[in-house]
């Protein structure tokens, strides 16, 4: 038994690396200047400079390498509060710590903070999320007890709180710094600054490490608290402990990429459907899954309507919502 | 024969000289991603340099012909890139990112601010001017502009100042405070903004009709349709009480001929204005 399903999961495991290789691909080849193909196997292969090694190494690349660390981060995010939460409904920012972070991003450009250095927007908007970290989990972690309910309650009212401060700001603001709030709340895969790429990159990968150990206290938590206490999990800590990796992990990718929704929610639903229910394997395809969808997803914001960028959220919402309906309501596919 | 060699050398130094100015002190592939700056750009002559707009970039017409490379706040830097433009000449509401992205790459990029007055209006085209070798040109244009701006202002009659309110987005209610080319706009014309002072250009409708203007202009910007200012005068008209309606004086005025003014098009702004201020006095 065991053996056929670790022969399953290594397919699944194969073809998810398969479709990863083929929508990078398709992302460092398709683009809106239309760069015939053979000039763009030149350029990944000598790199002799020109402007199509420009463009598919300095833009498409990049972008690609910011997709993936973003769908996966912000997918693994998703799956670990569905499971912790054993709610369907939860993801990334539901909890309030995007809210803080767009707070934090919309002051600081309101403040003229921004124009200071090219960090200072994602940094103010990564304190904004850990910020927002530390209020809820002071305010919802009594006598050793972190309440899951509380948490959740206090994250969607305070991410309410969050985007009406955030329309104060905006209606408080002028033009030019409006224009710079609402292009961070569109989010975008454009990031100009390689350092924080870097950041993103490694951040997620080394999250996807941590929170594997976590797999069999994931598995046990899905069973109930009660039950997984009796099986042996601590789980208070480990509560605590997933809640500020995935609020860390939430943080980075939305001081990098600003607010790219539906990757969170829709991923880990479709992986849980493909590959079941065992955090074992969810994790990794569901980190996967959440790169190929944001990287396929961004190829086509920036092809569909070329010249014209669609901010790549628009894509992710029209296309993972149809998705996520489609194979909810599909025969059989009630069941979450 | 030395003498013809010598010769040649010297022409053929001139010529390498003179080529290689031109091409490395001046741009000759430029984008703008600003509806003004690309009209600008033909005013100065220099629309052949121009090999990339925006979708707003309708002015002149000529613009039209060349390859688009997004609208206003979202822009394709790869498709920038791919023109090869020696000059990036952004706007405020260019996206930052893609201002820093193109820098990274080695394009230089200019950043031209939307104006805060006529004489910003002014200053921003000689820099565009300098910037693509037609200074000369530039300041012959902004002088005769500026003549005629002083002309037009010295034939204003003396007397009561019509107050005026302009409005240039409806949901939500959008004026002009001071500090800004439509501020210029109505006092050059001889009148008073009422929300001159106001400090957010978001207004209500309710201070409007505290303040009673005698003159009301609805000239949307940016995406407002004719049809919608007409739609904005009628509900301004549907309050009866209201000086401006009472006489008549609510006008609807094509957004095109108002928002982002070269120095040539704010010369027959102000004209349209001052009609609209001084209706009895002919000009």
């Amino acid at each position: 038994m065991t053996h056929i399903r670790a022969k399953q999961w290594l397919f699944w495991l194969w073809l998810l690396g398969a479709l990863a290789l083929l929508v990078a691909t398709g992302a460092l080849f398709i683009g809106p200047s239309g760069i015939p193909l053979g000039k763009i196997f030149q350029a990944l292969w000598n790199r002799q400079g020109g402007i199509e090694q420009s463009i598919v190494w300095n833009i498409r690349l990049p972008r690609l390498l910011l997709g993936f660390a973003i769908g996966g981060a912000l997918s693994l995010a998703g799956v670990i509060l569905q499971g912790m939460f054993r709610n369907p409904l939860v993801e990334p920012y539901t909890l309030g710590i995007s809210g803080g972070a767009a707070v934090g991003v919309s002051l600081s450009i309101l403040l003229g903070l921004s124009r200071l250095s090219i960090f200072s927007l994602p940094l103010a908007g990564f304190l904004g999320a850990c910020a927002m970290i530390l209020l809820l989990y002071s305010l919802n972690a009594k006598k050793k007890v972190l309440s899951l309910q509380g948490l959740l309650l206090t994250g969607v009212m305070i991410n309410f709180i969050a985007s009406s401060l955030i329309m104060l700001f905006l209606a408080l603001s002028r033009s030019e710094d409006l224009q710079g709030i609402i292009f961070w709340i569109m989010g975008s895969l454009d990031e100009p600054n390689g350092f924080l790429i870097q950041i993103a990159l490694v951040a997620s990968l080394i999250f996807l490490f941590i929170t594997y150990f976590f797999h069999s206290d994931l598995n046990a938590l899905a069973l109930g608290e009660e039950e997984a206490l009796h099986l042996g999990v601590s789980v208070e800590r480990t509560k605590g402990l997933l809640f500020i990796i995935t609020s860390l992990l939430i943080g980075v990718s939305v001081a990098v990429a600003g607010m790219i929704g539906f990757v969170g929610l829709v991923v880990p639903h479709f992986m849980r459907k493909i590959v079941g229910h065992d955090h074992r394997i969810l994790l990794v395809a569901s980190f996967l899954a959440g790169g190929i969808f944001l990287v396929f997803c961004d190829t086509i914001a920036r092809t569909v309507i070329a010249p014209l960028e669609l901010p790549v959220g628009v894509i992710t919402g029209i296309l993972g919502g149809s998705l996520f309906v489609w194979v909810l309501t599909r025969k059989g596919g009630g069941t979450v | 024969m030395k003498r013809g060699i010598g010769v040649a050398v010297c022409v053929w130094g001139l010529l390498i000289s003179g080529a290689g100015f031109s091409e490395e002190a001046f741009p000759q592939r430029i984008v703008s991603l600003s509806p003004v700056v690309t009209e600008e750009l033909f005013l100065l002559d220099r629309g052949d340099f121009l090999v990339g707009r925006t979708r707003f970039c309708t002015k002149p017409p000529e613009a039209l012909k060349k390859e688009e490379v997004g609208n206003i706040l979202e822009v394709s830097v790869e498709k920038i890139v791919a023109l090869r433009p020696d000059l990036v000449l952004a706007g405020s509401m260019t996206d930052p990112k893609a201002k820093a992205k193109l820098q990274q790459l080695g394009v230089r990029v200019e950043v031209f601010p939307a104006a805060d007055d006529f004489n910003g209006v002014c200053e921003s085209f000689l820099r565009l001017g300098r910037m693509v070798d037609r200074e000369k040109e530039a300041e012959a244009m902004v002088t005769v502009a500026r003549g005629k701006v002083e002309a037009l202002r010295s034939r204003i009659p003396e007397g009561k100042r019509p107050a005026v309110f302009l409005q240039v987005g409806v949901d939500p209610l959008v004026t002009m405070t001071g500090g800004s080319f439509f501020n210029d706009l109505i006092e050059f014309a001889g009148g008073v903004n009422v929300a001159r002072d106001a400090r957010s250009r978001i207004y209500s409708r309710e201070k409007v009709i505290a303040d009673d203007p005698d003159v009301i202009i609805v000239s949307g910007m940016g995406f407002v349709t004719g049809l919608e200012n007409e739609k904005e005068k009628k509900v301004w008209q549907g309050y009866r009480d209201l000086k401006a309606a009472k006489n008549g004086t609510i006008y609807a005025v094509d957004s095109d001929l108002y928002c982002a003014p070269t120095p040539i098009s704010f010369v027959n702004a102000l004209q349209n204005m001052i009609r609209l201020l001084h209706p009895h006095d002919a000009h």
